[in-house]
This record gives C-alpha cells, structure tokens and sequence, in this order.
C-alpha cells in the first residue's frame, strides 16, 4: 500500500525528466519552425501589403496595391504562371509515366539489375548547375547534339531553348531526365507489391496489360500519389534554368514564377512586391495539394488495414 | 483411368509450364535489351559532355560529329583550371555543405527521437506545424529570411545563412525518416536502460543512435544532395568570387567564356565527379535512403 504513492512520485518524476529531454531534443526543431517557416511564412503575408525596397526605404503600407498590380499591369505575371503551370505538367506527367515504365522494367528478372538502377539514378547526383550548363550545349542551335541528330535524320534545325515556343519542352526534358529518385521509389513499390495477386490473376486468365491495370495500379496507388505530390512540388519550384541559362528568356517563355519573385526581390530590389508573388505561389501550392489531397480518397487503395 | 488423366495433366500443367517459363524468357531478354537502348540514352547526353571536353573547339564545330574524340586531349583540363579555380570553389562548397550536413543530421535525430519516444506537452501541436512545413516550399520564405538575414544579421556573403538553418531540426523530411526508424527500435531495450537507471538523453546517446546509424547516413546523404543541387540560395548570400561555390564558379565560368565550350565542358564534367564519387561510395544508403522516403506514408 505504501509503495504505490511513491512509485507514483518516481513517475511523475521520470515524466518531467522526460519531457524536459524532450523540449530540450525539439529545441533547434522549435526555433526552426519559428524562425525559418513560420514566422518568415507569416512576413510573406503581411509583406505583400507593403511597399519596401525601390522607391521606399522603409516599409510603407500600401494594401492590396500589390496584388492589384500584380493581376492588371504586371507585364510578366500571368505569363509566369502559366510557363510555370506548362512546365510542371510537362515535367510531372512526363517524368510519372517514364519512372515508372522504368521501374517496370527494371522489376523483371533481368541480368545487371544493380548496374541499370545505378545508371537511371545517376543523374539525379549531378550538380544542378553543371547539368543545365551541360545540356545548353546538347541543345546548341548549330552543332548542338541535338541538332546532329535531327540533321542526321534529314530533319531541319531547331534552337531548343533559344526558341520561345520550345523552352518549356526542352527543360522539361531535362527535368524528366533527372527523374532518377522516382524510379527508386516506384521499383520499391512494385517489389512491395504481394506476388500472391498477380498469381491469383493469372490463373483466372488475366493478360500482362490487365494484370497491369488491374492489379499493379491499384496496389502502387499511395507511391503513386506520393511522388506525384513530391515532383509537383519540386517542379513547381523550377528556377534553376532560368538562372543559369535562359534569364527567362528567350522573350519571356521561361520566366517562371519563382524566377519573377527573384528578378523582383533582388534584381530590381522591390522586396514587397515579391512578397505578393510568393504569396501567391504559396496560395496555388496549397490549392493543388489540397486538390491533390481530396481526391486521392477516391482513387487510393489501402491493402487492408494493417497499417 | 484415373491414374492415366491425372498423368493427362500433369503432362499439359508441365507444357503450359514450359512454355511459360520460355514466354518470360523472351520477355525478359526484351526487357534487358529496352534497359540496354533506355540507359544509353540516358547516359548518352553525360557522355557527350564528356567527349566535347576532350576536343578542340574546331573539332566540336565539324559536321558530321566524331563520336570518339579523335585524340584525347586531356590538357584541355589543364588550361581549364586556370581560369576555374576547381579546389578553392570545392573547398569552398565543402566549407558549408559540411557543417550543414552534421548540423542537420543531428538536430534532425534528436528531434525525431522525441517524435517517436517522448511524452510532452503540445507534442501534437508541434508535430502538425512540422507536416505543414513539408508541404511549405522553401521558395516562399525566401524573401522574409534574406531580409532576416541582410537586415538585422548583417551576414549576406557569409556562409552563415547557408549554414544556420540546418541547426534548426534539418527539415521535417528528415525528422520523419529518423521517427519512423526509431519506431522500429523495440521498446524494451529502452525499459531495461531505464531500470538501469539511464535517463531518456542517456538512452537516445547509447541505445538509439547506434540502432539508427543507418538512417542517420541515409539523412546526411539526402542533406548532402540537396545542398548540393541549391543554387539559388548561393546566388543570393554569396556575392565575393574569392567565396564562390562551385555551382557560382561555373555560371561566372560560363558567363564570361560564352562559347569555347570545350572548356566549358571541362569545366561541367569536373563538378560532376564529387557528386558521383559520393554517390558512388554512398550507393547503397542512397538508395534505401530514397526507398525509405517513400515507404514512410
């Protein structure tokens, strides 16, 4: 009888000591999220109601000056978001449906499995700039790999990214090709996927295309909404190209909308105007993951609920 | 009669059989020969780059292309060194990439030990903030911390700002990844330390870490990568040539040689090789590393 209070004192005890540990283990993570997400998030918000930089030393509130400037006289604006919405589409159905063909390929029983992985992988360890560096010289207009081939193939020449009609398609390409973590992804997938189905569905008489459709698909729907939520994130992202090679150009085709805000905040040194474009780029993230979100309850499968 | 149908049988199960295992036979020769087309076109393009830096300029420009160079000239590594100084832009990329890379891993560890073993108040609070910041680009915030740190920190063309941050928890991502390997650690090896007197630091130090070294490599490699593929935030913070990066070294390289791009080649290929040495000696982490990521959900 005389224990059971003092055992409850020596756990109240252990529990202070443990969650004194545990303040002191989510210290840096706390001052993280203040500090480099939240606040800055919060700053992003109010900012965009500001005017601060060219033309106002310090922050002068303006309201929904910026944002009206934004949707009625901002030359690039409308045009950004559209590139950026072109190129992520490109980007992440390309990059989808590439990785997984891939993964496909790579889940059969073949020789150098390891070795293949390995190659499809690679590019995505390059260095972001030496990649795009790289490729500007694949799509030179004159002797450009490209171009050899085209000509090669008796076809005319193409500038690639110094044509305004085709940068998109051409970095997009590029963004396909460096896809190389997606394939990993889904390979682990597609082993995870229980062999007892496709037995089970062959023996009713199903072909490879419908054991495909009927039950990879299903059972790689949560891989498959999770890179796709990832590369539409990091493809929305897209500025690296336009810094080291196209400055939006050629015109204004590959301006993107994360390369305005940068043109903006420290080109031109207007700090509350970028704000607003943030904000909205952070507005459309939101609006897509939730879409994203609400509608994978109808097309997600969850095997069971064990987990 | 029965013996002799089930004999019928077995000899069509065994021919449906063989001429299975002979279908996936031939399927999977032409899968191997798809993998052999697909991953030299893959490789292709690194290749190309790779063969231009071994040529003189007017050998780049002559129709039709050599697919081989005709002679190797690996001097032309040597004069493009001295115009890109490779070891100070790698010393200098090394100089935060590293520090960020241990800061990161170990806030990133302690903050998911917490995740998944301590009790404390607003643990769910805190861990709903942290999903939200992984859906929050870094794209977004990037103005408020410029001005964070420009305005009251003075640190623009530091190394400060590149580093900082990732004392502060290495991104939700990674204190995921470390939670959920904590989670597989049975608890009972906890409780026995706990008997033995072991406070939850003591246990995090002595039991946990050694459990999840792999994850920790698999979060320093993850961290690595994408510092590594950072540009912009380069572009931003670091302004002096004497502390160019080798991502900066390379946009001022090619700025100012325009169109020698054999040099410009060179110069390319060289940045390649740190990258896929780590890679290379980091393989396997690499990939349980990424597998990782996308088993968690």
């Amino acid at each position: 009888m005389s224990v059971s209070p003092r055992g409850k004192k020596s756990t109240n005890l252990v529990l202070k000591a443990e969650s004194r540990t545990a303040y002191l283990c989510m210290f840096p993570s706390i001052i993280g999220l203040i500090f480099i997400t939240y606040l800055p998030l919060l700053s992003v918000f109010t900012l965009g109601f500001f005017k601060w930089g060219k033309g106002a030393p310090s922050p002068v509130y303006v309201g929904f000056e910026n944002y009206i400037r934004l949707f009625t006289t901002d030359p690039y604006f409308i045009d950004s978001i559209l590139a950026t919405v072109y190129f992520s589409l490109l980007a992440v159905v390309g990059s989808m449906i590439y990785s997984l063909f891939i993964a496909m390929l790579l889940n059969r029983r073949v020789p150098a499995r390891g070795f293949f992985r390995a190659v499809f992988y690679l590019p995505y360890v390059l260095p972001a700039m030496a990649v795009y560096i790289g490729w500007s010289w694949l799509y030179e207009s004159n002797f450009g790999l490209f171009n050899f081939v085209l000509s090669w193939l008796g076809l005319e020449k193409v500038r690639f990214i110094a044509d305004s009609s085709l940068v998109v398609p051409s970095l997009a390409v590029i963004a396909v090709w460096l896809a190389g973590n997606l394939i990993v992804i889904f390979l682990a997938g597609l082993q995870n996927v229980p062999k007892v189905y496709h037995d089970a569905a062959e023996i009713d008489g199903a072909n490879s295309w419908q054991r495909f459709r009927h039950v990879t698909i299903p059972c790689m729907t949560p891989i498959i909404f999770y890179n796709l939520l990832m590369s539409l994130i990091t493809n929305m992202q897209i500025v690296v190209p336009a810094l080291a090679l196209t400055n939006g150009g050629p015109g204004n085709a590959s301006c993107f909308l994360t390369y305005l805000m940068y043109r903006y905040a420290f080109i031109s040194n207007q700090l509350g105007y970028a704000c607003s474009i943030s904000f909205i780029f952070f507005v459309i993230i939101a609006v897509l993951t939730a879409i994203l979100f609400a509608t994978s309850r109808s097309w997600i499968f969850y095997e069971g609920d064990d987990r | 009669m029965i013996s002799q149908e089930g004999l019928l049988l077995r000899r069509n199960s065994r021919n449906t059989f063989h001429s299975r295992r002979r279908q996936e036979k031939a399927a999977n020769w032409i899968t191997f020969i798809l993998l052999v087309l697909l991953g030299a076109l893959v490789l292709l393009p690194i290749w190309w780059m790779f063969r231009s830096s071994l040529m003189t300029n007017a050998e780049l420009y002559r129709y039709p292309p050599e697919f081989f160079p005709g002679k190797w000239l690996f001097s032309n590594y040597a004069e493009t060194m001295e115009f890109f100084p490779f070891w100070r832009y790698l010393r200098n990329t090394m100089t935060f990439i590293v520090p960020s890379v241990i800061g990161g891993t170990i806030t990133a560890t302690m903050g998911g030990y917490a995740f998944a073993r301590l009790h404390f108040r607003g643990k769910n609070f805190l861990f709903t903030l942290c999903v939200g910041s992984m859906l929050l680009p870094t794209m977004v915030t990037l103005v408020p911390l410029y001005i964070m740190w420009s305005r009251f920190f003075h640190l623009v063309d530091t190394y400060w700002p590149l580093i900082v941050p990732h004392f502060c928890g290495g991104g939700a991502f990674n204190i995921f990844l470390i939670r959920q390997f904590v989670k597989t650690i049975p608890r009972e090896l906890d409780e026995a330390a706990t008997i033995d007197g072991a406070g939850p630091f003591r246990i995090l130090v002595s039991i946990i870490v050694p459990a999840i070294k792999a994850a920790m490599i698999v979060v320093a490699l993850l961290l690595f990568i994408m510092l590594w593929n950072d540009l912009l935030q380069q572009i931003i913070y670091i302004n002096s040539i004497e502390k160019f990066t080798i991502a900066l070294g390379l946009a001022q390289f090619k700025g100012s040689l325009g169109t020698d791009w054999s040099k410009i080649m060179c110069a390319t290929c060289m940045s390649f090789v740190p990258g896929v040495l780590f890679y290379l000696i980091g393989q396997r982490y690499f990939i349980e590393g990424i597998v990782m990521t996308g088993m968690k959900n």
